[in-house]
């Protein structure tokens, strides 16, 4: 590109330009109109140009008019007084019989982004705005819109506005949506363009005149009304019906949008709606165009999150292609997860095992991960899978497997027998840090089933010198911990080695302070360093209630067909979950507090009275006792069904899935049976004793009794508790009779 | 609405800018140039890009990436579309969408880009009308138009969009009239190892070229509607009469437009045409690995298959490939580790094959991924769906037009794993 030798260029068409034997030779004066345009294009400045260029639109040949208004349109902020001159060539253009040159010339005068434009152009678009021709008006109207964006802070123009809602009743289809661009615009500030019941039965009236851009834009315009009554707004359903099967995607998607907004009310509709509109949006998953296809994919994971069954039968559509491209291929995994059931598991995994040995690491990643999202459910099938992936020894997949791994003991506790048999069997360990971290977490964590778990950590502790990850080396601090919990005398050495280092050697601030916390920690005693770092593990409830729910439409509908789930923005809860899953340790503790495993539970007896419960940090059997002993009984009731015949572990699930804990309990059929509970609510602390077949107790031979303590009181939570306890207890006698 | 389009080859070049609005600084691009380096191949570059103060979404087609800024909320399939619309405008326009062919024809260029778009709103973009506004260049018109000096913009306002039917415009005559017809199928496919369909179905569009005078009114039947699953057609078409008689009844748009779009996705319909045996392996020592590939007609339903090509992705560790091919003529690019296979028309008496040996980047460890096949191929006078035009009507005018129904089988994404 000739940026240095501009000047001479410049001085060359400048000589060419006013030279007359070229102003009389029509073809060579445009010729070289035509090379200014080009140089101005590639972003040479010939703004010295200006008067010849402003000399040369004098002209009846519609293209250098065209090309000499385009040039004008670039350089006149540029030259505000030299572009003035041209104004009047201009506005005698715009009483020109042909409408195509009116409507050109109009245009353009608008496109001047200079100051005190207003005054010249105002008059001609009035005029134009009642020109016979519909394509003066067109540009005209959206004149309106540029005349406003010059003076933004002056005031509205009432009558300009008052004329633009007039000409929504225009015949020419396009006026009419331009009319609506513009005043919209125009009336930013006072929150757009009003939408009351006449124009939006007009526009409903004019919609199958529209183009598809029109129809779309309308779509959204119409999300402002809200119909007076049922009635109306089932004619207006009715009459945007067959847009919901438009070809263009775009119109589909807006219509789509449009009902669901209008309908919010009628959720049978909204289901019949979604139904309908899954055929274009799978055409759309389909389309020859990767951008939209991505599109579509991104419009089907928000449906999916409101109706995951819609798709079931299609699960096909989403497999992916070798040579698509991978923001496609995440999309597509990540539907495919959802789309999962008993049919088609075994299918979709095999598929997805396809993919875990993908050229592109981040790809393979994902696909591993997605495996081990189908694992909490289908754990057998996908432990097969993923172990397989290991005898391959590719550094990330091996590094990926066991991070899923990770994530998957986390999530779904009965999977941690197989797991930690297959990583002990695991010969070659991860390279990159969050798969040595994860890999450290699970050797920690359950190093009492991994055999091999202190000789895989030893190595790890020798290596400590070249290891580069802060982060690893935390990890490797509280699991080393961990380990000499539980396997105390094949630790011990290793981590007073490892300890040491970190205390004395160690550069990093958080690595020694880490160390230091652990060592002091231990000097306080054995059992007190148990207390801190071996808390409760996950809970076996937390997978039921991480699993997919059916959330109401009205949680995403509002970004339904805009931008932020295709920039992902968006993020649904599942994806922040995982993310979340990725830093484990950090994950552990935040899932312990007591507020981040509220439930709110509204019990079947008194609907209206909602108490919340919560886990809450464990307490330990002699604080139970001394508080037990200390507290009076506020609450006893005869519950008049017996104690459920269910197994223990089953009694004790269930009550923590409804935040209740468990202490402890008689065995088996020991009479009297007893079992000691507690449980959190809002800011007070409820413990509880179940007693059947005691001959002290009256009542109590056939059935149980409910002894209630609390600190502080609060007869609200208690009831609630109560009847939160009855139907657990009563659902689990239906299920064990 | 759409505030700036940029245009942007794939070498990172930004050939040509044009703004609706208030000029945007070349400056924003760098946030897709950002992108671009992070996605390594100019395929995988997202679509949306956000940035502080924008949006940018783009396409990337004929090696072109279309970049447009938006300023504020819009829907994203409007702008994914509507640039996919500009793109087909220049096909149409200069014959092919190409960075040259847009340098060249700058002018109109930018004369299409500004009635398309009016302060970031879609105004005309139906290639019929642009078509009256602008006149597509051809050789001879250019020849004229340096001979004469005139230019090629209509000197008329287009009249089509102030007819009643706002796709057709008033008056139009023709001296010979005619309607044609193309049922253009593409079978999206994926097998894998043994050659069972893991995945296949049938994208269709029905194209029309109509050239017929005045006002027609045209009716279309098919043999067996009730093959097609999913449609969508042009908005000229009476979508009450198909849903309860499953014809379709329209007045045409004068000229080429598409009539309908369809979808088969049931997989008992889906016959594959052909059938492929490979054995593709790498050995454990020595770097070399061994490639042999037939292909075979399968349900050709007794047309030949034509224009067959299998394109191979090959590891990265593969250097070249030395074999023989008994029909066609193979290459190799050592660059891109594509493997092409132009085998041509496939004779089923004699079946073409591909056999040889690979050799690999010594010392490296034999590759994991299996390569996959691409298959590209071309079956004339065959739907391969079975739908078969029944018969065209003509309502409304008097003469006889010429009709003709031309079908088609091609391979969409037609993959066969190994």
């Amino acid at each position: 590109m000739p940026y240095l030798g501009s000047e001479e260029v410049v001085k060359e068409l400048r000589r060419a330009l006013s030279n007359p034997n070229v102003q009389a030779d029509r073809l060579r004066y445009k010729n070289y109109i035509t090379k200014v345009i080009r140089y101005m294009t590639q972003g040479l400045d010939v703004s010295a140009l200006f008067m010849d260029m402003v000399k040369a639109s004098a002209t009846v040949d519609i293209v250098q008019k065209k090309l000499v208004y385009l040039y004008m349109c670039t350089y006149a902020s540029d030259k505000p007084d030299l572009a003035l001159l041209a104004i009047n060539t201009l506005r005698k253009d715009c009483a020109d019989p042909n409408p195509m040159v009116r409507g050109l010339a109009l245009r353009n005068m608008c496109n001047f982004r200079m100051p005190g434009m207003t005054e010249y152009i105002e008059q001609p678009i009035v005029a134009g705005l009642r020109d016979k021709a519909s394509y003066v008006r067109r540009v005209a109207v959206l004149g309106c819109a540029k005349m406003h964006s010059l003076q933004p802070n002056t005031e509205i123009d009432g009558t300009i506005v008052n004329e633009l809602y007039a000409l929504l009743r225009d015949p020419d289809p396009v006026v009419v949506v331009n009319c609506l661009r513009a005043l919209e615009e125009i009336l930013k500030d006072e929150g757009g363009v009003v939408i009351n019941k006449p124009i939006a039965h007009h526009l409903l009236n004019r919609m199958k005149d529209l183009d598809s851009w029109a129809q779309s834009e309308v779509l959204t315009f119409l999300l402002r009304y809200r119909p007076r009554s049922d009635d109306e707004l089932f004619d207006i359903l009715s009459l945007l019906d067959a847009f919901l099967l438009s070809s263009h995607a775009h119109v589909a998607v807006a219509t789509l949008r449009l009902f669901l907004h209008l309908a919010s009310a009628h959720p049978t509709v909204q289901a019949d709606a979604l139904l309908r509109t899954s055929a274009p949006l799978l055409a759309t998953c389909g389309a020859a165009s990767r951008e939209l296809r991505f599109a579509g994919l991104c419009h089907v994971q928000q449906v999916m999150r409101s109706q995951p069954g819609l798709f079931g039968t299609h699960y096909k559509r989403f497999f992916c292609g070798y040579s698509e491209p991978s923001y496609i291929k995440f999309r597509k995994m990540e539907i495919l997860v959802e789309l999962v059931n008993d049919e088609n598991v075994a299918l979709v995994l095999e598929e997805l095992r396809s993919y875990c040995t993908d050229v592109s690491p981040e790809l393979a990643q994902a696909a591993i991960a997605a495996i081990g999202r189908i694992a909490r459910t289908y754990s057998e099938k996908c432990l097969d899978i993923l172990t397989g992936l290991l005898g391959l020894k590719q550094d990330h997949i091996t590094s990926a497997v066991i991070q899923t791994f990770r994530d998957l003991v986390w999530f779904c506790p009965q999977s941690t027998a197989a797991v930690c048999q297959t990583v002990g069997a695991c010969v070659d360990s991860p390279q990159d840090s969050e798969g040595k971290q994860a890999l450290l977490w699970l050797l920690g964590e359950h190093g009492d089933q991994i055999s091999s778990a202190p000789y895989v950590m030893e190595g790890y502790i020798d290596g400590l010198k070249t290891e580069l990850s802060s982060a690893v080396k935390m990890e490797l601090l509280t699991a080393a911990v961990k380990m000499f919990l539980c396997r105390p005398a094949e630790t011990q050495d290793m981590l007073g080695r490892l300890l040491h280092y970190c205390i004395e050697e160690e550069s990093d601030v958080c690595v020694r302070d880490r160390a230091l916390l652990y060592y002091r920690l231990l000097q306080r005693g054995v059992e007190e360093t148990r207390k801190v770092v071996t808390g409760p593990k996950s809970d076996p409830s937390m997978s039921v209630l991480t699993g997919r729910q059916e959330e109401p439409i009205s949680e995403w509908d509002s970004t339904f067909n805009t931008l932020g789930p295709l920039a992902g923005c968006d993020l649904c809860p599942q994806t922040a979950a995982t993310s979340a899953a990725d830093q484990p340790s950090c994950r552990a503790e935040n899932e312990l507090l007591p507020e981040s495993t509220d439930v709110t539970l509204s019990s079947p007896d008194d609907a209206e009275e909602e108490i919340s419960l919560s886990l809450g940090p464990p307490l330990s059997h002699e604080t139970f006792e001394k508080m037990w002993l200390d507290l009076e009984t506020l609450h006893r009731q005869t519950l008049g069904f017996p104690r459920p015949r269910a197994a223990p572990d089953t009694l004790q699930a269930a009550l923590q899935l409804v935040k209740i804990q468990t202490l402890a309990f008689t065995p088996g059929d020991t009479v009297p049976w007893k079992a000691y509970i507690y449980t959190r609510s809002t800011e007070t602390l409820i413990l509880a004793e179940l007693l059947q077949g005691d001959q002290q107790a009256p009542g109590s031979d056939e059935s149980l009794v409910v002894s209630v303590k609390q600190q502080p009181v609060n007869q609200h939570a208690i009831r609630g508790f109560v009847s939160v306890l009855k139907s657990v207890l009563q659902t689990l006698n239906v299920d064990t009779l | 609405m759409i505030h700036s389009l940029f245009l942007i080859n794939n070498a990172g070049d930004l050939f040509l800018e044009k703004h609706w609005k208030s000029v945007i600084s070349r400056s924003v691009c760098d946030y897709f140039f950002e992108a671009r380096e992070k996605a390594v191949e100019p395929d995988n570059v997202p679509p949306v890009i956000r940035t502080p103060h924008h949006y940018l979404i783009n396409i990337y087609r004929e090696k072109i990436f279309f970049v447009s800024v938006i300023q504020t909320e819009v829907p994203p399939l409007f702008v994914i579309e509507f640039l996919h619309r500009v793109a087909e405008t220049f096909q149409d326009y200069f014959g092919e969408c190409s960075e040259s062919t847009i340098k060249d024809n700058v002018v109109i260029v930018y004369e299409l880009l500004e009635e398309m778009l009016d302060n970031g709103f879609p105004l005309a973009t139906e290639s019929n009308i642009l078509k009256e506004l602008i006149r597509p260049p051809t050789i001879l018109r250019s020849m004229v138009n340096t001979i004469t000096g005139s230019s090629n913009v209509g000197e008329t306002l287009p009249t089509g969009q102030l007819s009643t039917i706002p796709w057709r415009r008033a008056g139009v005559k023709y001296t010979n009239n005619e309607a044609y017809f193309d049922v253009v199928e593409e079978i999206d496919a994926i097998l894998d190892k043994s050659g069972t369909t893991v995945f296949a179905e049938i994208q269709g569009v029905i194209d029309a070229c109509v050239k017929l005078s005045g006002m027609p009114d045209l009716t279309l039947s098919f043999m067996n509607p009730r093959l097609l699953d999913d449609v969508s057609f042009h908005p000229c078409v009476r979508y009450k009469r198909w849903e309860s008689e499953r014809v379709i009844s329209f007045v045409p748009p004068d000229g080429n437009f598409q009539l309908m779009s369809y979808h088969i996705s049931a997989q008992n319909l889906v016959a594959i045409p052909v059938y492929v045996k490979q054995n593709i392996s790498f050995f454990e020592t020595g770097s070399s690995g061994r490639l042999d590939i037939t292909v075979g007609p399968k349900q050709t339903m007794g047309k030949t298959v034509e224009g067959l090509v299998v394109t191979v992705h090959m590891p990265k560790v593969v250097l070249s490939a030395n074999l023989n091919a008994t029909q066609g003529t193979y290459n190799y690019d050592p660059v891109t580790k594509i493997l092409v296979w132009d085998i041509g028309k496939l004779n089923p008496q004699k079946l073409p094959n591909l056999k040889g040996s690979l050799s690999l980047q010594s010392g490296a460890p034999k590759p994991e991924e299996n390569p996959s096949l691409n298959i590209d191929l071309k079956i004339q006078q065959l739907a391969i769906s079975g739908l078969k035009v029944n018969r065209l009507d003509m309502y409304g005018e008097k003469y006889k037009p010429f009709k003709g129904v031309k079908y088609v089988t091609k391979a969409g994404k037609f993959q066969v794993r190994t």
